[in-house]
C-alpha cells in the first residue's frame, strides 16, 4: 500500500515538474500535466479502496531534518474514504482539464496552471495522510495558498483580484484557529503526532476541551463554508477555472469536514456533551437553509452553485450533529447512523457538485458568459452537457434514482429517531432540523427546476447561446465519469453502505451494517423494516417502468406522435426571446414568500417618449438582496479594524531612527526583565 | 593544560576587550571612511579572537569562519562601502541625534548594562571565552546604538555590521561557533545585506541628493 502512495506522490509531482521541462507545444503540456494527474488519481482511488478493505491503518514515516515535524502518513478507513472521494472527483477534473484549458490558450500558461493544479490536489491528498498536527498544517497551508493561486488566473480582472484576496484573508484567518486548537492539544500530549494527540499523557481540562471543539469549528467551518463564515464562497468559487471550482467545491471543502470528524470522533473519542453536537446540527440547519435560498437569487451558474456547497454543507453538518447529539447520549448505533448519512452525502455531493460546475464550465467554455439569463436553448445544441447537466441537477435535488435521494433519505431517518433521545428540546428540535432539510430540498428543487429550464429548454435568449456548440470529448468524458457515478451511488448503497460503515465503525465504535441492511441485502432498513425501508434498485425499475407506461399509455390513448411544426400563438405579435420566462421571474413567488430573509430591493425606472406618457421608451429594472452578513457582520469588523489601524498609526512615524528605538528600547526592556 | 588554559581565556579577554575598544573608536568618529577603516580593524580583531578560540579549542570548523570573516568583513565589505562613500557629497556626520561626548556617555552606560545582565551567565558557563559574553551583548548594544544616532546611511550600515561582529563574538564565546552551516548562511546574509543596503545608498543619494534618512519620512502619506 505504501508503494501506492510513492505512486500517488509521484505522479503528482511528475504532474507539477514535467510541463516546464518538456519542451513541445501547448497541446502537449497540457496533456503532460493532465496525465500525470490521471495516473495519480488512479493511485489514490485503488489506494482508497485498499484502505477502506483493510483490517489495520497503514503508517508510513519519513525523518524531516525541520524540528517538531516528521512526514508521517496514516491510513486508515476515515482517511482512504477522503482520498478516494478527492481522486475520483481530480480524475474527472483532470480528464475534463484537457479540454477546458484551451479556453485559457493565450492569456494564461497552461504549462503553469496545470503545474499548480497537480500541486493543489497533492497537497489536498496530503492533508487527509498527514498524521502529524504540524504536517497537517503545512499541506493544509499550501493547499489554501495554491488554491489562491488557482483562483487569481484571471488577475487582470478587478473582481478576480478582489475575490482572491476576500479568499486569501477568510482560509488564513481559519487556519489561525486551528493552529491555536492544535497548539493547546500539544501542550497536553507533548507532541504533535496524531497518536499523542488521540491519547494525551494526563486529558485536557474542561473548558480547554470547549475552547478546543470552538476553534476547530470556527477554524475548519470557514474553510467548509458554514453561514456565517461562507461569504468567500460565492466570490472564489465562480472566478476560478471551472475544473478548479469543481475540485474546490467538490472536494476542498470536504477537507473540513473530514477535519472536524478527525478532531471530534477520533482526538476527542466521541465523548463530548450534547450542546456541540446540537450547535453543529444548528449551524447545519442555518446554512443549509441560508444557503439554498441564496443559491435561488443568484442568476450567475457558478455563483448559484457555490451557494449550494453552502446548502449542502449544512447537510452534511446536519448528519454530524445528529451523530454528536446520540453519540453524547450513548446511542451508538443511532451516531453510527448520522455519521453515515453524512459521509454518504459527503461523497454524493462531491460528486453531484463536482459534475455541476464542469457543466457550468462547459456554458461557460461554449457561450463565454456565466450569466442563466443569457443561456437558453442549449440542450439542441449542447445535448451532452445537457445531459450530464440534468443528472447532476436531479442528483442535487435528491430525487431518485439518484445518489442525492438515497443520502438525504438516510439523514432524514436518524433524524426521526430522535424519539430515542431523553431530552424534551432535543426530541423536538432534532425533528425541526428534519422539517429545514426537507423544505431545503424544495427549494434546491425549484432552483435548479430555474437553472436548467432556463438555460437548457425554450430559446436561445442571446447571440452567444446561439452560437453555442457541444463541448470537446475530454470534456464530455469528464463529465460523464462523474454522472455515470452519480447515478451508480444511487443505485447500489447496498454496496457502499458496508464500506462507509467500515470508516464510521471505528469512530462509533459500533457496526451497523447488519441493523441497516436489510436481510436479503437488496434494501436498506435502518432500524427495522416496518418503520421505513428503502430498495432503491426497485425504486429505479419502478421509475422506468412508469415512464415505460406513461409513454405506453401516451401511444395508446393519445394516438399521433408525430411532430407538428407550427408558430406559437402571440396575440398576433411576433415572438422573440425576451418574451420568454427568465430567471428572474421563476423565483420572483419565493422572493415575495421570503422578503424578510431576502430584504430585496427593486427599482424600475421608465423613460417615456416625449409625445406620449403612454409609450415608455426605455425601462431600467434593478432588482438586489440585502447580503445581511456581509452588511451587518463584516462590514462593521472592517471598520473596527480601519479604525485601530488608524490609532497605530501613530507610532508609524515613518522615521527609520525612531522604530530603531522602539527596537532598542524593546531588547534593553526585554533583557532586563530577564535578568 | 590550566595553564595555557588560563593565558588563553586572557588572551581572549584581551582580544574582546579590543574590540569593545573599535566600538568606541566608531561612535567618536565623523568622518565615514575612518569608520569603515574602524570597522574593517574591528573584523581584523575578530578574526584574530575566532582563530584563538579554535586554536585553543581544536574545533577547526571555527578557522573556517575566522578566513571568512577575514575574506568578507575586512576586505570585501569595506571595499565596497569605500565605492560607496565615494560617490557621496556628504562624506562626514555634520548633525547627530546625539553628540559625540553623550554617545561615548551613552555607550559607556550600555557596557554596563551588558555586564550586568551578563552577570548572572558568567559563572555558570565553564567555557573559557566565558567573558566575551558580556562584551559581545556590549558590541551589539552599541552597534545598534549607532545606527540610531546617525543621519547618514553608510554609518548606519556600519552599525549594522559593528553589530553583527557582536553576534558573531557572542557565538563563538558562548557554544564555540554554531555550526558550520549557520555561520555560512550568516556570512551570505551579511553579504547580501550590504550589497543591497550599498545601492539602496547610491538610490538614496540619486534620489534625494543626500543620504540622510531623515528625509525619508517624506515617503510617508
Amino acid at each position: 500500500m505504501l508503494n501506492l502512495v510513492w505512486l500517488l506522490l509521484g505522479g503528482y509531482v511528475a504532474g507539477i515538474v514535467l510541463p516546464f521541462c518538456l519542451p513541445g507545444r501547448p497541446e502537449s503540456r497540457r496533456l503532460t500535466s493532465s496525465v500525470a494527474a490521471i495516473v495519480a488519481t488512479s493511485a489514490g482511488i485503488v489506494l482508497g479502496i485498499l484502505g477502506l478493505t483493510s483490517s489495520e491503518p497503514v503508517t508510513g514515516t519519513l525523518a524531516s531534518t525541520i524540528p517538531l515535524l516528521t512526514l508521517s502518513i496514516r491510513v486508515d478507513p476515515l482517511a482512504a474514504f477522503f482520498v478516494f472521494t478527492i481522486s475520483v472527483v481530480a480524475l474527472a477534473a483532470s480528464v475534463y482539464a484537457i479540454g477546458y484549458l484551451q479556453h485559457f490558450e493565450g492569456y494564461a500558461s497552461t504549462a503553469k496552471l496545470g503545474a499548480l493544479f497537480n500541486a493543489y490536489l497533492l497537497c489536498m491528498t496530503l492533508v487527509i495522510l498527514a498524521d502529524n498536527a504540524f504536517f497537517f498544517l503545512l499541506a493544509w497551508e499550501l493547499m489554501s495558498l495554491l488554491s489562491y493561486f488557482l483562483v487569481v488566473t484571471e488577475h487582470e480582472k478587478a473582481e478576480v483580484r478582489y475575490a482572491g484576496l476576500f479568499y486569501l484573508i477568510m482560509t488564513h484567518v481559519g487556519t489561525a484557529f486551528i493552529v491555536m486548537a492544535f497548539l493547546i492539544f500539544f501542550q497536553t500530549a507533548g507532541s504533535f503526532s496524531f497518536e499523542a494527540f488521540r491519547h494525551p499523557e494526563q486529558p485536557l481540562p474542561e473548558g480547554m476541551r470547549t475552547l478546543v471543539f470552538l476553534m476547530i469549528l470556527l477554524g475548519f467551518g470557514t474553510k467548509a463554508g458554514i453561514v456565517p463564515l461562507h461569504v468567500w464562497l460565492p466570490y472564489a468559487h465562480p472566478v476560478a477555472p471551472s475544473h478548479v471550482s469543481a475540485v474546490m467545491s467538490g472536494v476542498m471543502i470536504k477537507t473540513a469536514i473530514y477535519g472536524l470528524i478527525r478532531v471530534y470522533f477520533d482526538f476527542f473519542g466521541g465523548q463530548f456533551p450534547w450542546w456541540w453536537g446540537f450547535t453543529v446540527l444548528f449551524l447545519g440547519a442555518t446554512s443549509s437553509l441560508l444557503g439554498v435560498m441564496y443559491a435561488l437569487m443568484e442568476h450567475d451558474l457558478k455563483r448559484l452553485l457555490a451557494f449550494h456547497s453552502v446548502e449542502n454543507i449544512g447537510i452534511i453538518l446536519l448528519g454530524i450533529g445528529a451523530g454528536m447529539i446520540f453519540q453524547s447520549y450513548g446511542l451508538k448505533e443511532l451516531a453510527a447512523l448520522g455519521l453515515l448519512a453524512a459521509l454518504y452525502h459527503t461523497i454524493n455531493h462531491a460528486l453531484f457538485k463536482a459534475l455541476l460546475f464542469l457543466g457550468a464550465g462547459s456554458l461557460l467554455y461554449a457561450t463565454q458568459t456565466r450569466n442563466l439569463e443569457e443561456y437558453g436553448g442549449l440542450l439542441r445544441r449542447m445535448p451532452w452537457t445537457g445531459s450530464f447537466f440534468l443528472i447532476g441537477a436531479v442528483s442535487i435535488s435528491a430525487l431518485p434514482p439518484t445518489n442525492g435521494f438515497v443520502s438525504e433519505w438516510l439523514l432524514f431517518q436518524s433524524l426521526f429517531l430522535s424519539f430515542q433521545i431523553p431530552t424534551v428540546f432535543l426530541k423536538l428540535m432534532l425533528p425541526i432540523a428534519a422539517a429545514i432539510l426537507a423544505l431545503t430540498s424544495v427549494l434546491a428543487l425549484a432552483c435548479f427546476a430555474k437553472a436548467f429550464g432556463i438555460a437548457f429548454l425554450a430559446r436561445p435568449r442571446s447571440m452567444h447561446a446561439r452560437r453555442a456548440e457541444e463541448v470537446p470529448a475530454p470534456m464530455r468524458i469528464g463529465m460523464g465519469i462523474l454522472a455515470t457515478l452519480c447515478v451508480a451511488l444511487g443505485i447500489v448503497p447496498m454496496v457502499v453502505v458496508p464500506l462507509l460503515d467500515r470508516v464510521v465503525a471505528p469512530l462509533a465504535e459500533i457496526s451497523i451494517t447488519s441493523k441497516v441492511m436489510a436481510i436479503d441485502g437488496w434494501a436498506l432498513a435502518p432500524v427495522n423494516v416496518e418503520f421505513s425501508s428503502l430498495s432503491t434498485p426497485a425504486l429505479a425499475l419502478s421509475l422506468v417502468a412508469l415512464a415505460m407506461l406513461g409513454l405506453g399509455l401516451a401511444v395508446a390513448l393519445g394516438g399521433r406522435l408525430t411532430t407538428r411544426h407550427s408558430k406559437t400563438w402571440g396575440c398576433g405579435i411576433n415572438l422573440t426571446a425576451h418574451m420568454q420566462y427568465t430567471a428572474t421571474g421563476f423565483v420572483q413567488p419565493i422572493k415575495r414568500v421570503f422578503s424578510t430573509i431576502y430584504q430585496p430591493t427593486v427599482k424600475l425606472e421608465t423613460e417615456f417618449l416625449h409625445e406620449s406618457r403612454y409609450f415608455a421608451k426605455r425601462r431600467h429594472f434593478e432588482f438586489h438582496i440585502e447580503p445581511i452578513f456581509e452588511k451587518y457582520l463584516y462590514d462593521p469588523l472592517l471598520a473596527f479594524f480601519a479604525t485601530l489601524a488608524d490609532r497605530l498609526k501613530i507610532i508609524q512615524a515613518g522615521s527609520l531612527h525612531l522604530y530603531l528605538t522602539y527596537m532598542f528600547v524593546a531588547l534593553i526592556v526585554l533583557l532586563l526583565l530577564a535578568v | 593544560m590550566q595553564g595555557l588554559s588560563s593565558l588563553g581565556s586572557q588572551l581572549v579577554d584581551l582580544c574582546s576587550a579590543l574590540l569593545l575598544l573599535t566600538c568606541f573608536a566608531i561612535v567618536a568618529q565623523r568622518r565615514l571612511s575612518a569608520c569603515v577603516d574602524l570597522f574593517a580593524l574591528q573584523s581584523a580583531f575578530l578574526v584574530v579572537t575566532a582563530a584563538l578560540v579554535a586554536y585553543l579549542t581544536g574545533n577547526h570548523h571555527i578557522y573556517l569562519a575566522a578566513g571568512l570573516t577575514g575574506v568578507i568583513k575586512v576586505i570585501i565589505i569595506p571595499r565596497v562601502l569605500k565605492k560607496v562613500i565615494d560617490r557621496l557629497n556628504v562624506k562626514r556626520e555634520l548633525v547627530m541625534h546625539v553628540n559625540v561626548p553623550t554617545g561615548l556617555l551613552i555607550c559607556g552606560g550600555l557596557v554596563m548594562l551588558a555586564f550586568f545582565i551578563a552577570q548572572p551567565i558568567i559563572p555558570l558557563g565553564s567555557l573559557l571565552t566565558r567573558d566575551s559574553l558580556a562584551i559581545a551583548l556590549a558590541i551589539v548594544l552599541i552597534g545598534l546604538f549607532t545606527m540610531i544616532a546617525r543621519h547618514q546611511a553608510v554609518s548606519q550600515l556600519v552599525g549594522f555590521l559593528v553589530l553583527e561582529n557582536g553576534l558573531f563574538l557572542g557565538a563563538t564565546a558562548a557554544t564555540y561557533g554554531m555550526p558550520l552551516v549557520v555561520e555560512l548562511g550568516v556570512f551570505f546574509d551579511v553579504l547580501i545585506a550590504t550589497l543591497i543596503a550599498g545601492i539602496y545608498t547610491n538610490r538614496l543619494q540619486d534620489a534625494f541628493d543626500s543620504v540622510d534618512t531623515d528625509r525619508l519620512t517624506v515617503l510617508k502619506e
